[in-house]
């Protein structure tokens, strides 16, 4: 992968005279090249450390997808789905059984009651939802208030949308919301908040003060919250609570969620939107342009993983909660400094007694001396300075992977 | 599917209806909106769907198979879900194949490494393309008709988009309408061939000329080849980038949607050099990241078939081609224009029909049972050149797009359908001759026979008059 973008490409040479003479004019031609809007985009972390890990065959705890697979009752429903004959295109919001299916879970997860024909939009993936979201919602010029460290593409798709970013920058030890420093950044060309909980890559989750704080913030100034709650089902020192379900709030909200992490099943892509019939029509039409329609034979299976009775959330939780604990016991024992991690299944970890200058060469140092791959933090804010001493971990692979990671991390690790 | 077409409209001022608070509330809701989807509106178009759904009229409208699709890819799926590909993935192998096609159909040399970037469909891979490429006020040239995604993706990306008229009735390409649509602010050209809805497919003297115009306005290309298989009568896809010195300025776009009868699966490509591939894979990162896994993998099983399968879907769509062909003339088409490729009809009403299109096919539907897409969801009357007056735009509403990517059961039961209707009017016609003119009534109203005879509309409405004498009628 390329890991810079040429700009232009030189200026042709003067076009021979073509047996068209008529187009032949005397009017200045742009170099040939890729839009402006380029110019903010970083090649992904992810993919440089993924490479750099192969090549040194190290223990891949950087990049947030299980290397175990999601449950047989869904994968058999996708295969139900294929031999059916369900493999074109789909209605292009959603099939409606994943729409009702998403509209009954979120019905049990927050009280609220929505229709799944005008309230939610089926999307290629949580990705998809936040990209369709930001330009169906967003104008060019308009503000929107991001809380760093966030999930890289964040900062990429609303430059797409053309947006100005304004950034609150969480800290540890419990990255909370600064909550004066947020009202002080809103002005009246704010349009939006987009926030993350549980949080990627801190795995803070908001809590109902917070959310309160949030709510009245944007009750106040007109404003609308993106919510990208992917990682819902994975809560475990406290409860998710949607910030849609605050009062006030739902008609300003677009609750954004996807199958992959709940399920395992990251490479499916299929995600979804949920917002009252004002907000979804501007996400579908974006939607509509973007990909169209979701893979046909995955939704079918999606509404039936979506039907997964309580244990298998209740299961999910104490799976992750062990491999959680495997970690960060590993973590400390090495001696980084770990921050508390209520959701996700991600740690954050302070790298500086190791006495590496910044979190790039500790994770390089990482991979290439120990074995093990962690992602480094500054790509996920603004001002990458901010991100310095912190590497990200995940412990979403299987127990015996964690433990040689942990292992490799004593054997070869030392504070300096 | 393919009903769903939107039409977009000039962005509306910020008027508010003070008077009306309900009207205020949804104007003050509708600016939540970006600018771009507040002017997209729903077409008639829609309407036809419900329509026809009520009705259960056979779906000669959608632009996807109701047949299976192949049964060896079906089970590379399955065999990928069972084989735990479900995570994040980017199937190199993909680009391996389709290095390789390119190489085998066009004769040119790409490099799977770096200038292939897979997508959720060619409908992602144009969308990440136009982002990739265009800037705000960049002007994109498009043909018309053309499918309605490409001016939208324009639009959302910050681009105006430019409509060039293809001439009916054989949707000649005309270089005086080109070379007028050119100006500083251009960008890009967008190709779809084979094309939709007309069938045409771009010969290579208007390739060259597209070419030649890339090239002395030094703009890029960006096609749309998704039928490139799909071809009749010896009639072969040549690729704009196949032309001498085009590769370096042109982005293909292509799926394995229609050419294995997946539309569902969402796996499709762009293909650029690699200055540009990167930017679209940029892109794509940051609208869905990656395609499907486990359908990525069965496209590795679909990009291997053998030449025979190809050949197969050729030929089987040829005879389909043939038999809408038969089957429009039969109710008295005359099509001046037959589909070199794609699967699709794009049928001109017949010369003594007042109805528009919408009209046409809302008939259709009623009284044949039978649905199509009008053609004007396809038209644009803002087109880059001097005559755009009404009359000279009147064509926009006299087509209707027929698809017939159907089993040969489903275009056998529209023929019959459609011939019932004929046939009723040949009944109707002789026994309405030999009725004494003005002696013609209805419970409700008095017809004029002769308007009625010459009047393809009130075919039908014979059809209904018979209904109510005959008491049986089919």
């Amino acid at each position: 992968m390329a890991s810079s973008i040429s700009t232009a490409v030189p200026a042709p040479q003067q076009a021979a005279v073509s047996t068209q003479d008529e187009l032949t004019q005397k009017i200045p031609t742009q170099p040939l090249q890729v839009a402006k809007r380029l110019e903010k985009f970083k090649t992904t972390i992810f993919t440089q450390m993924s490479s750099l890990a192969i090549k040194h065959g190290a223990i891949n705890l950087g990049q947030g997808f299980p290397n175990f697979d999601g449950p047989d009752f869904v994968k058999e429903a996708a295969i139900q789905a294929i031999r059916d004959g369900k493999n074109q295109y789909a209605r292009g919001y959603g099939v409606p059984d994943l729409n009702s299916a998403v509209a009954e879970r979120f019905k049990k997860d927050t009280g609220l009651v929505v229709d799944p024909e005008k309230e939610v939009t089926v999307t290629s993936g949580c990705t998809e939802a936040i990209a369709a979201t930001m330009l169906g919602l967003i104008n060019p010029g308009d503000e929107v208030i991001l809380f760093a460290p966030f999930y890289d593409s964040y900062e990429a798709t609303l430059s797409m949308a053309g947006a100005k970013i304004k950034c609150i920058t969480l800290r540890p030890p419990d990255f909370s919301i600064p909550i004066d420093e947020l009202k002080s950044v809103v002005s009246k060309n704010t349009r939006a908040i987009l926030m993350n909980t549980p949080h990627n890559p801190t795995g803070k989750m908001f809590t109902q003060e917070e959310l309160n704080a949030i709510a009245s913030l944007c009750i106040e100034n007109d404003l609308l919250v993106f919510s990208d709650e992917v990682y819902d089902k994975l809560a475990f020192e406290m409860d998710h609570i949607s910030i849609a379900s605050l009062p006030g709030m739902y008609e300003r909200t677009v609750t954004m969620n996807s199958l992959g992490k709940t399920f395992s099943l990251t490479g499916w892509k299929i995600g979804w939107a949920i917002a009252p019939p004002h907000l979804t029509w501007g996400v579908r039409q974006a939607h509509s342009f973007l990909t169209f329609a979701t893979s046909t034979p995955m939704q079918f299976a999606a509404a039936t993983a979506l039907r997964a009775p309580d244990s298998y959330y209740e299961e999910l939780r104490r799976d992750y909660v062990a491999k959680k604990n495997i970690l960060v016991e590993g973590l400390n024992s090495v001696g980084f400094t770990v921050f508390p991690s209520s959701g996700t299944y991600f740690v954050v970890v302070d790298h500086t007694p190791f006495g590496l200058e910044n979190d790039v060469a500790f994770c390089e140092y990482l991979i290439k001396e120990v074995g093990v791959v962690a992602i480094p933090t500054s790509v996920f804010y603004l001002n990458p300075e901010e991100g310095k001493n912190l590497v990200r971990f995940t412990f979403c692979k299987d127990e015996e992977t964690l433990k040689s990671a942990v292992e490799r991390m004593k054997q070869k690790l030392s504070k300096k | 599917m393919a009903a769903v077409q939107w039409k977009l409209k000039q962005a509306a001022d910020d008027k508010f209806c003070n008077d009306n608070a309900a009207e205020g509330r949804r104007m003050a809701e509708m600016e939540k909106l970006s600018l771009v989807a507040k002017a997209l509106t729903p077409s008639p178009i829609q309407q036809l769907s419900y329509l026809a759904q009520r009705y259960n009229a056979i779906n000669l409208a959608e632009g996807f198979p109701d047949f299976p699709a192949p049964p060896h890819i079906k089970n590379a799926a399955v065999s990928a879900i069972n084989s735990d590909f479900n995570q994040y993935r980017h199937v190199q192998g993909i680009c391996d194949h389709v290095a390789r096609k390119m190489k085998e159909m066009h004769g040119l040399d790409v490099d799977p490494l770096t200038d292939i970037v897979i997508c959720c469909g060619q409908s992602e891979a144009f969308a990440a393309t136009m982002f990739a490429i265009v800037d705000q006020g960049d002007e994109v040239i498009i043909f018309d008709p053309s499918y309605e995604t490409y001016e939208t993706c324009i639009r959302l990306a910050g681009g105006v988009p430019v409509h060039v008229a293809l001439e009916p009735p054989n949707w000649t390409l005309n270089l005086d309408k080109l070379k007028k649509s050119f100006t500083v602010k251009t960008k890009a050209i967008v190709l779809n061939s084979p094309h939709n809805p007309t069938g045409k497919v771009f010969t290579k003297d208007e390739l060259e000329i597209i070419a030649g115009a890339c090239q002395t306005w030094n703009i890029l290309a960006v096609t749309d080849e998704v039928y490139e298989h799909i071809t009749f009568d010896k009639e072969s896809h040549i690729s704009l980038a196949s032309l001498p010195e085009m590769q370096k300025r042109t982005i293909v776009t292509s799926s394995l949607s229609k050419t294995f009868s997946v539309t569902g699966w969402r796996i499709g490509w762009a293909i650029a050099p690699a200055w540009i591939a990167s930017a679209v894979r940029n892109i794509h990162i940051r609208i869905t990241d990656s395609a499907p896994a486990p359908f990525q993998e069965a496209a590795l099983t679909a990009l291997s078939s053998p030449p025979a399968y190809f050949d197969s879907l050729r030929s089987d769509y040829e005879s389909k081609r043939d038999c809408a062909v038969n089957m429009l003339a039969e109710v008295g088409f005359k099509l001046q224009f037959k589909p070199k490729g794609s699967f699709f009809v794009f049928a001109p009403l017949p010369e003594n029909c007042t109805l528009s299109d919408v009209e046409f096919v809302e008939e259709l539907i009623k009284q044949a049972g039978v649905v199509a897409v009008p053609g004007c969801g396809f038209f644009h009357t803002t087109l880059c050149e001097e005559n755009s007056s009404p009359a000279a735009l009147s064509y926009q509403r006299r087509y209707i797009r027929f698809a017939f990517c159907k089993s040969e059961d489903t275009l056998a039961a529209a023929s019959r359908k459609l011939s019932k209707l004929v046939d009723a009017y040949a009944i109707l016609v002789s026994r309405v001759r030999a009725i004494r003119l003005g002696r013609l009534v209805s419970k409700n109203s008095c017809f004029k026979v002769n308007s009625l005879i010459s009047c393809y509309v009130a075919h039908l409405a014979i059809l209904l008059l018979a209904q109510k004498s005959e008491h049986s009628f089919k």
